[in-house]
């Protein structure tokens, strides 16, 4: 009946129908914003919150959506522990962070700064009251000083209580009905006496009865341990006398604002349980990218007519909660609702009014977060689903959503509260069964005071004078420094850490080579992945005369990308951009009978696979299979015990149907318009020259060529790995960068292509040659393309660089397997390689490879200033010459432009994920289960589960990434002013920034909207004659050095 | 031959000891809080694993050799008292010897598997102790001679089964799901328990030599009536219906799929969803007694073949697909052993078991395979043709979906029907209970409904 007034109320009066709408779509933006998982891009966890600074952002990112902000205290501790921060950190980041107010002395108890480094250095327990008493009562926190407390400290409160309690006791023995007078010199107002009094006699009596404990005839003869102890025993009770007596803290009410959250506090059911169990189950199946062989009915109707036809039919689940429903569904069919409407008479029945929209409607899209993510992701970029959702698909969800949890909650408050009455009165209701939450008890408020005290060498005479004022400014002061606080800083200096050691080392290191070298050999330009970093320095290493760059790894070719056998078009380049040009990759005629054939054949061979796929789950079929199905132990034995010689086998039967590997990129255009279709396939010959023209101004390449130029792409391949697109590259938007190397190769061999870039001043040598490569980042495998069409005239460099690439990988794979547990410490180079590929092929393998874990840094500058600087496979590197840029930086611009958001989005997830990895991260990779070909989930059912998994980010240290720029600190506000997307991520403390200068290599530091000098700490880089043996049995994060065999050798014969 | 017998006893008893022995390594340095390495932990279950897949080879061959069909090893008798007595025996038969071996190498596969994908998990010896729990559970349902033995395994198995389901309690729902297991485990080994006893009371004895006959497997004849065969025979059905999650207990299989890959592998596609099929098979001379009662078993097999077929055509994650299509499976070979097909369905479950755990080992590996088959055939993946689907009307057609994306609404049915029914007796106990205490003691006699929970950390919130 209410339902049907209302309805009334809807139609005839002004409704803000508009004004929902728009509070959906905000609170759209907070959802998580990955697509679906086979095309995994890299992104800020949390992006609708750039506009304000880091900071604020998290703290109330981990409020909105229940997540960490910061890594929990005691892991900043466990790396206080290990020296990744330092307690000098600590001091510097604490004083800029309270600047004057630092200074300050909290009574005579030391200064605010003092006070704080305390509470940062040693860890204190803030246990339940429970807990604490259980601590208090068990251990020996109450007999032994804790092991922090300076032995000055120890022996300083020992002594004063001795004299103390000796000479308050020669005074009892001397006149028995004075109590202490050591207050008398204490300025006190008189009210205060009368209250200071109580607590002297209480205290009084606690020391009387301790004494009497004690023994206190044979107090001459107590131990220094028993006098330790007295002495804990009376510090405790000063402390729990001295906040005894304060108010409570008044903790700010937790915002339960939705019905469920209240009615789970107050009767400990979850009515969101009920709900998600059929919502789950329903979104999988809208969003159902083509898993299930039956899809769901009625699907193109939408999301909220879907369900109704679904579930508004008589006979439907006879769940007792849910047995309203198609009375429900009907009502509303039969009111002519929208869903729009629908939503807006539900808000109404729920009782919540137009003001608590705006935090009401965030909250229950954000319960079931993942999945509405993926619909608002579907309805938005549908271009990249097989299936995208229709327009207004999340609103239709939020309709659904509500229908069924006013259901639920009715249900839920009958079968607990015995509530029968109208939902909206539930909230009222259910607030008064939840308890209050308890503020911080006396006990332990003392208990901090105490550990501090022990610390900070606070005697107990001294805390006995406090007066209650002084006590209630001392507590004050120590909770103004909040777990929030603390973490918050103890995140700033864990960061300075970093910086500190990578500026230091880029200080002293940018000097030392003079110049690129004169004349290189050979030049190879990589991806500017800090995957590729270790992958450069041993290449440089193994063949001083190469000279190496980095570009961003889709290699300006933006283009939607065919392989001769896949079957779609994929884009390959970052996700910002919407490439305009279409390429196939086509069989050089002559062996098209060949792959004529083989398609059939892969076709054939595909279809009948997927045909056992299917059947293997049905009736008949099953059954046949099953009976040959021992047969199945075969493989599955085979593929656990031995993965690597399995992939062999595997690997050479099916080079019988595999694609020809002699084919060629169709690069151009006989149409005008670029499209999907044959004739538009490509690009214009000027297209082409202006892209090779863009790389090489951007990298600084435009004299000085080798004979022979590399273009390493790079991509991942790994098994039973639904993130496998998360080790790809994100410069191509989470796919294999290969065929953007080998494109852009065979643009810059065209003579076409060159007279046109000569035209523009830019002279590419006759014998120059270019050629692609793919790096594989997980088996650390390259593939060289278009290798027949080399001139023999390049044959030996090429020999040469093939076989130096091959012993790079060696030592690429033998540098990253120092971080896998599983590898032992003293492989040697092969072994190594032989582990990687095993672990690429492994079914049971959960970290195939570690990513982008550990990234720190991105150096956009000239390969010299870094080369031979061993970083640790941490350090983003985009090359940049400012020598050759305009007065306007236009270069710096455009490579900026794709290295920040790419390189910061790349971090922060990360960053994220590691510091929550429930929360923010998808979990623990082992209970995963895919999900409509779109997400994972974890276990039977559950959310679906955006961000990284832990197993690819345990290694990783969550701080925000250093820019660092070859430039002066002008052009970088000018190119910060310009481009607002660069300016919110560094003015607003995303990143971090520092410029060197072109000239000098000296360093500015960003800081508060300004650069600052930055100056070295100290110029101790170490030196090793080769990254492996800096390397060299060491697991953990591994410090900066310079690798120099010449200057190493020299030093040794001196 | 004295010394020849002696080692052949060895041999039948290193079957069941090495994984016992597992169990005990591996739970003694838990108990005291002292874990193994993850390396040794490997070695060791690959040991235990291995040596009693030696053994039972062992046993095959002193088997084929003597020409022997069936092999008992007494243990122990418990308990004599008058006509009952219960024992522990090993039986090695023709039934039992293949499914201990399916058991042990499925196993040990499985656990070189688990040992690199558990690796670095907190709970990774957790993992392996129940799973080492698991396989003694394994071994000794498999290999028993009387039925006490058989229920001792039985229990095993599904004690492990509960605790890796609720192996990430982290969370909730893996802790409900895995008290949603168990519960229904209950019911199965209530009824599993009341055969057993009912069988006693019949025979004197849970021995399978007085029970089935001397004839080894699947020969046996039972000593029991048409009447007493079919109330022991109903019986061991629920038993077998709930460990296998037959109609109308399948709820509970799709929901176990909390636990990592690896357990769900083995336990829900291989060889702990196929132990009801295994238990009609041991105790099959009971039920060819019976006509009426291999009606029931072939329906029961058929309609749950049907259910999961059905429910499987509509899921859209992986593994709960997965595991409809086992399920589909194993009421086909629950309806083979009612139709007396033994071989058969011995077979069909050495099959399914492997080919079943392949797929699992491979559902994240999903998203990869249909990307290379969609570049194989060069289009998105073909889907069900829809040509009867003109004939249904429309209202029919979603009725049938709902109905297979609902799992046919056992779940709210086995609760309504069953559950509620149960608590509502207990709960109407407990308030008289309540009732009847605070009368006596004139007051509130409950000192726990004053106690609240603790409110947890106020840490973050200082």
């Amino acid at each position: 009946m209410t339902a049907l007034r209302d309805k009334h109320s809807v139609r005839d009066k002004h409704y803000p129908l508009a004004s929902l709408e728009q509070v959906i779509e905000d609170a759209a933006h907070l959802l998580p914003a990955q697509g679906p998982i086979r095309v995994f891009i890299h992104h800020n966890t949390l992006h609708a919150f750039e506009d304000l600074p880091f900071d604020n952002a998290v703290q109330q990112g981990a409020r909105i959506f229940g997540c960490h902000p910061y890594l929990p205290e005691d892991r900043y501790r466990e790396k206080l522990a290990r020296g990744r921060i330092k307690a000098a950190d600590l001091e510097a980041v604490l004083h800029d962070d309270l600047g004057r107010r630092g200074n300050e002395p909290i009574l005579h108890l030391g200064t605010r700064q003092e006070l704080r480094l305390a509470m940062l250095l040693y860890p204190f327990r803030l246990a339940p009251t429970a807990e604490l008493r259980w601590f208090v009562a068990r251990t020996d926190a109450l007999k032994c000083f804790r092991d922090a407390a300076p032995p000055l400290v120890r022996e300083a409160f020992v002594e004063e209580t001795r004299n103390w309690v000796m000479r308050d006791l020669q005074r009892r023995k001397e006149n028995p009905t004075q109590t202490t007078d050591s207050r008398r010199d204490h300025q006190i107002g008189e009210q205060q006496i009368g209250e200071q009094q109580i607590g002297d006699v209480y205290i009084q009596e606690e020391l009387t009865a301790l004494l009497e404990r004690f023994g206190e005839s044979s107090i001459d003869r107590w131990s220094v341990e028993t006098w330790e102890t007295f002495t804990l025993q009376i510090l405790w009770r000063i402390c729990r006398d001295g906040v005894q007596s304060m108010k409570t803290l008044v903790l700010p009410p937790a915002p339960a604002l939705r019905h469920r959250d209240l009615l789970l506090a107050a009767t400990g059911q979850d009515s969101d349980l009920l709900v998600h169990e059929v919502l789950i189950r329903f979104c999988a199946a809208f969003l159902d990218q083509g898993f299930s062989h039956w899809p769901l009915p009625c699907r193109e109707r939408g999301f909220y007519r879907a369900f109704a036809a679904l579930y508004g039919q008589k006979g439907g689940p006879p769940d007792r909660w849910l047995r309203g429903l198609c009375k429900e569904l009907a009502r509303i069919e039969v009111a002519g609702l929208a869903p729009l409407e629908s939503i807006f008479e539900s808000l109404q029945l729920l009782g919540v009014p137009e003001h608590e929209w705006e935090t009401f409607i965030p909250a229950t899209l954000l319960a079931l977060r993942g999945w509405a993510g993926m619909i608002h992701q579907m309805e938005t970029r549908g271009d990249r689903a097989a299936h995208a959702a229709p327009p207004g698909s999340l609103v239709e969800f939020l309709a659904v959503r509500l229908i069924l949890e006013r259901l639920a909650l009715a249900h839920v408050a009958k079968e607990t509260l015995g509530f029968r009455e109208p939902v909206h009165r539930l909230r009222q209701v259910a607030r008064t069964g939840v308890r209050k939450l308890e503020s911080l008890s006396v006990d332990q408020r003392a208990f901090l005071v105490f550990h501090l005290a022990q610390i900070r060498g606070w005697l107990p005479g001294e805390l006995f004078r406090l007066t209650k004022q002084e006590w209630s400014t001392l507590v004050q002061e120590i909770e103004s420094f909040s777990g929030l606080e603390r973490r918050r800083i103890l995140q700033l200096a864990f960061e300075r850490r970093y910086r500190i050691l990578a500026l230091d080392a880029l200080a002293s290191h940018a000097c030392r080579n003079s110049g690129p070298a004169s004349n290189p050999r050979i030049q190879v330009i990589y991806c500017i992945d800090e995957r590729e970093e270790s992958f450069r320095r041993h290449l440089e290493e193994l063949a001083p005369d190469v000279e190496t760059f980095g570009v961003a790894g889709f290699f300006n070719v933006a283009m939607y990308y065919k392989g001769a056998g896949d079957a779609h078009f994929v884009p390959l380049c970052p996700v910002v951009i919407r490439p305009q040009h279409w390429v196939v990759e086509n069989v050089v005629s002559g062996m098209d009978e060949t792959h004529r054939r083989r398609a059939i054949v892969r076709r054939a061979l595909g279809r009948l696979w997927h045909q056992i796929h299917v059947a293997s789950r049905t009736f008949a079929g099953g059954a046949v299979l099953a009976a040959l199905g021992a047969v199945a132990s075969i493989p599955l034995v085979a593929r656990v015990l031995f993965p690597r010689l399995t992939a062999r086998i595997r690997q050479s039967a099916s080079r019988l149907v595999q694609v020809s590997s002699i084919t060629q990129l169709q690069l151009e255009r006989s149409q005008s318009l670029p499209g999907p279709s044959p004739g538009q396939v490509g690009f214009t010959l000027r297209e082409m020259a202006d892209i090779v023209e863009r790389v090489l101004r951007d990298i600084g390449l435009t004299a000085n060529f080798s004979r022979l130029v590399i273009l390493v792409g790079h991509g991942s391949v790994s098994l039973n790995n639904p993130h496998e697109s998360a080790h790809d590259c994100g410069a191509c938007g989470g796919a294999v960068g290969g065929p953007n190397a080998r494109a852009l190769a065979q643009m810059a061999n065209d003579p076409r292509v060159r007279d046109l870039l000569k035209r523009r001043g830019l002279e590419l040598p006759a014998e120059t040659i270019f050629l692609g490569v793919l790096h594989n980042t997980c088996d650390d495998s390259v593939v060289f393309y278009d290798r027949e069409q080399l001139p023999s005239s390049h044959e030996q460099e090429f020999e040469e660089i093939r076989n130096v690439m091959e012993l790079t990988c060696d030592c690429n794979a033998h540098e990253r397997c120092r971080r896998f547990e599983a590898a032992p410490l003293q492989l040697s180079l092969a072994a190594a390689r032989r582990h990687v590929e095993g672990r690429s092929q492994d079914l049971a393998e959960t970290r195939p490879e570690y990513g982008h874990a550990t990234n720190a840094v991105c150096i956009v500058g000239r390969r010299h200033r870094t080369r031979g600087l061993y970083m640790d496979r941490r350090a983003f590197l985009a090359s940049y010459d400012p020598t050759q840029d305009d007065a306007d930086h236009a270069i710096l611009t455009r490579v900026l432009q794709a290295v920040v958001p790419v390189c910061a989005g790349i971090n922060l997830e990360y960053y994220f994920s590691y510091v929550d990895p429930a929360g923010w991260g998808c979990g623990t990779k082992l209970p995963h289960n895919i999900t409509s070909l779109l997400g994972v989930m974890d276990g039977a059912a559950s959310d679906l589960r955006p961000g990284l998994p832990w197993q690819m980010v345990e290694i990783h240290e969550p701080v925000r990434l250093l820019f660092v720029i070859e430039t002066t600190p002008q052009a970088m506000l000018e190119i910060m002013d310009r481009n607002p997307s660069i300016g919110k991520l560094c003015r607003n403390d995303w990143v971090q920034l520092a410029t060197m200068d072109p000239d000098s290599a000296e360093l500015r530091f960003f800081r508060k909207g300004r650069f600052e000098l930055y100056k070295p700490e100290s110029n101790d880089l170490p030196r090793a004659p080769s990254s492996v043996d800096w390397y060299r049995g060491k697991r953990d994060h591994l410090g900066f050095a310079a690798i120099d065999m010449e200057r190493v050798q020299q030093e040794e014969k001196d | 031959m004295m010394t020849s017998e002696f080692s052949v006893y060895l041999l039948g008893l290193s079957v069941v000891g090495a994984p016992i022995a597992l169990l005990c390594i591996l739970g003694f340095f838990s108990l005291i809080d002292r874990p193994l390495s993850e390396r040794a932990t490997d070695k060791l279950v690959f040991l235990a694993i291995f040596t009693g897949l030696l053994s039972s080879l062992g046993m095959v061959a002193v088997l084929l050799h003597h020409g022997v069909w069936r092999f008992t090893i007494e243990l122990e008798s418990l308990l004599e008292i008058d006509r009952y007595h219960f024992s522990v025996k090993l039986l090695f038969d023709s039934l039992s010897l293949p499914f201990v071996l399916l058991a042990f190498v499925l196993c040990a596969t499985i656990g070189r598997f688990a040992s690199r994908y558990l690796h670095r998990e907190p709970g990774y010896n957790r993992f392996f102790v129940l799973y080492a729990l698991f396989i003694a559970g394994m071994a000794v349902t498999a290999l028993a001679g009387t039925i006490e033995t058989l229920f001792a395994g039985w229990e095993l198995v599904g004690l492990s089964s509960a605790f890796l389901v609720a192996f990430f309690h982290e969370r909730p729902m893996p802790a409900r799901n895995g008290l949603r297991v168990w519960t229904v485990y209950r019911i199965s080994d209530a009824a599993f328990l009341i055969a057993a006893i009912v069988m006693h009371h019949m025979t004197g004895g849970g021995d399978f030599n007085t029970l089935l006959g001397k004839s080894p497997w699947p020969e046996g004849h039972a000593a029991l009536s048409e009447e007493q065969a079919l109330i022991v025979g109903l019986l061991l059905l629920v038993a077998a219906a709930g460990k296998s999650a037959l109609v109308p207990f399948s709820g509970w299989l799709p929901r176990a799929m909390e636990g990592p890959t690896p357990s769900s592998a083995v336990f829900y596609g291989a060889i702990s969803v196929h132990l009801g099929a295994f238990l009609l098979l041991r105790f099959s001379p009971i039920l060819e007694l019976s006509p009426v009662l291999c009606l029931v078993i072939v329906a029961l097999g058929l309609i749950t073949a049907g259910y999961a077929a059905l429910a499987g055509r509509v899921q859209t994650d992986i593994k709960t697909a997965l595991s409809f299509a086992s399920l589909t499976q194993v009421g086909l070979i629950v309806a083979e052993i009612g139709l007396g097909l033994r071989y058969v369905a011995l077979v069909h479950i050495i099959g399914h078991a492997c080919l079943r755990t392949l797929q699992f080992l491979r559902a994240p590996t999903l998203l990869h395979d249909y990307h290379t088959l969609e570049n194989a055939i060069g289009a998105h993946l073909p889907r069900a043709s829809g040509s009867w689907r003109g004939l249904v009307p429309e209202s029919v057609r979603l009725w049938w979906y709902r109905f297979a994306l609902e799992r046919g609404y056992l779940d709210a049915w086995l609760t309504d029907y069953l559950a509620r029914p149960f608590l509502r007796v207990f709960q109407g106990c407990d308030a008289l209970e309540r009732k009847w205490t605070d009368w006596l003691s004139g007051g509130r006699s409950r000192e726990s409904d004053r106690l609240k929970a603790s409110s947890g950390s106020l840490d973050e919130l200082l």
